[in-house]
């Protein structure tokens, strides 16, 4: 028969035959479960590639997986066990990162691998010192396992001990300089001390590494106008524009753009071309924003008024970090009922 | 009500938690509106979700506040407070960004209040609610004293919490960085907004 899916349900399929007629075919009950569990297995795998963190939803189906289909995944049973385990630590379900623990410390009883995943439990219960002992002895035996260092600093970061953590972060990305993952949470780790000059200094190395990654751009520019001054605004007007070249979509870029360039041609320490230059640019991030407002029919849309640059009058919550100067952002229309 | 007290209301306090909720393993912050006139006491009625990520940098937090601020003038309302959730949960004090933009908030309004969020209350069960508020006495930020906040039909409220997670519309909450993420999602939370007012209303046996 030619199978044309014209729709199906879990049981049954309407095909057209041979002869041109519209049958409905029901699918013997293991085939269709068959279809479904590989429609389980990629999408665990696609979470695990691209390093998602929906840990409810990965509970949900692993485990459904795990307890009806297990003799069905071969090998791969292993991997997902380990994602599974870590996404029920997530969810406090230790009742399943328990038994998957099991079954892997059975399967493999010497691996520093599943010792890092007992750390990683014993971190979820909040037996910090228990945890560090596990990864004190990996390291003992392996130097160079990086995942028992950097668990080691997630406990520093968990216990609230900010600067160790910076520090043995430092430490650690000086032998590792080329761990991204480490260069991102040391930017975080720098940002919530607000100390912003070295947060800067983080995400310059992973814009080196990662020049099309508009995320990074966006993340510095918004540092430098965090640290303020002409300087850095001007800095951060030009990385949000970059972030958008390289995503046009990014709307925290576009506002972005728009207050840094609001901001600059607002100063009174810039001369006459720069000030049109940069009204110019907050121009345009105003008709890109409306556009995009528009485009989605947002109910009375949200529009950028006139943009009124005012340098001797402070509204209360945009004063720029530049002392003294003020842009004000009207924004009007009502949200939808 | 009498000087120097604080109401909150069922609605402020259920997206609030519904907001710490959401970002378990991020601080989330917000803002407390009030929509009644300004006097000795202070009403808090509404609150905007806005932040679950890098809440000490500037831009998007100038952007979220002049957006509400602007809202606010429109439906008749005030910011009167701010509210923040800290990543760390065995941390409730106020970080140097909760205090700065609380300052921020005080110079429009002069009996703001910053609520914080503790984490370690917010399990089910909990008899006390998970808040710590702090007014502006004396050139700095000092705790107010509990038998001034006002939380009225305390049990309503956290029935109306535990419905809206059964019935899973605690998905509904949108804060002002995921209205950044998709600007179709409403940071004004209108459709929540309803769906709590309707359990709220006698209608439902509710207060």
């Amino acid at each position: 028969m030619r199978k044309i899916n014209i729709e199906s349900t879990l049981y049954s399929q309407l095909i057209i035959d041979d002869e041109n007629k519209l049958v409905i075919k029901f699918q013997p009950k293991t085939n269709v479960f068959l279809y479904c569990i590989s429609e389980m297995r990629d999408k665990l795998r696609k979470w695990r590639e691209e390093n998602y963190r929906n840990s409810e939803q990965i509970v949900d189906v692993g485990e459904e997986l795990i307890n009806e289909h297990a003799s069905k995944l071969g090998d791969d049973i292993w991997i997902i066990y380990e994602q599974v385990m870590i996404a029920a630590l997530d969810c406090s379900r230790d009742d399943l990162a328990w038994s998957c623990l099991q079954e892997l410390k059975r399967q493999f009883p010497d691996s520093h691998r599943v010792k890092r995943l007992a750390g990683m439990r014993l971190e979820a219960l909040e037996r910090y010192e228990d945890a560090n002992k596990l990864y004190d002895s990996i390291l003992q035996d392996d130097p160079t396992n990086t995942a028992a260092r950097k668990r080691k600093i997630s406990i520093l970061r968990a216990q609230g001990k900010s600067s160790e953590a910076i520090r043995e972060l430092n430490e650690y990305l000086e032998q590792f300089v080329g761990d991204q993952e480490a260069w991102h949470e040391l930017s975080e780790l720098y940002i919530n001390e607000h100390d912003y000059a070295k947060a800067a200094f983080c995400l310059e190395e992973l814009m080196m590494t990662n020049p099309h990654n508009h995320l990074y751009c966006e993340q510095y520019a918004e540092v430098k106008y965090t640290q303020g001054g002409l300087e850095n605004l001007e800095l951060a007007r030009k990385y949000f524009a970059q972030a958008l070249k390289l995503n046009n979509r990014n709307m925290r870029a576009l506002f972005g753009l728009y207050m840094s360039a609001s901001h600059i041609a607002a100063s009174p320490k810039v001369s006459a071309k720069v000030k049109k230059d940069n009204v110019k640019y907050a121009a345009w991030a105003t008709s890109q924003i409306s556009r995009a407002y528009q485009l989605q029919h947002l109910p009375a849309g949200v529009m950028l008024t006139s943009l009124a640059l005012s340098i001797s009058s402070k509204t209360p919550y945009t004063t720029a970090a530049s002392a003294g100067v003020a842009v004000v952002i009207e924004i009007h229309g009502r949200r939808q009922t | 009500m009498k000087m120097g007290e604080v109401e909150l209301s069922c609605l402020a306090y259920a997206k609030m938690y519904l907001h710490a909720s959401q970002f378990p393993r991020s601080s989330v912050n917000g803002l407390l509106l009030s929509s009644s006139p300004a006097g000795a006491a202070v009403c808090i009625t509404d609150c905007v979700p806005l932040l679950h990520s890098h809440l000490s940098l500037a831009p998007i937090t100038q952007l979220a506040l002049t957006q509400v601020d602007v809202w606010c003038s429109q439906t008749q309302q005030r910011i009167v407070g701010y509210y923040q959730a800290n990543a760390c949960v065995s941390d409730s004090s106020p970080t140097p960004c909760a205090l700065k933009i609380a300052e921020k908030i005080f110079e429009q309004c002069n009996n703001a209040v910053l609520l914080m969020i503790d984490g370690e209350k917010m399990f089910p069960g909990c008899r006390v609610p998970p808040i710590v508020m702090y007014e502006r006495k004396d050139a700095r930020w000092a705790l107010k004293d509990k038998h001034t906040i006002m939380l009225r039909q305390w049990e309503e409220t956290c029935s109306i919490v535990n419905q809206l997670f059964s019935s899973g519309d605690q998905t509904l909450l949108v804060d002002f960085d995921s209205h950044l993420d998709d600007i179709t999602k409403d940071w004004t939370n209108q459709k929540l907004n309803a769906k709590i007012m309707e359990l709220i209303s006698p209608a439902n046996g509710n207060v």
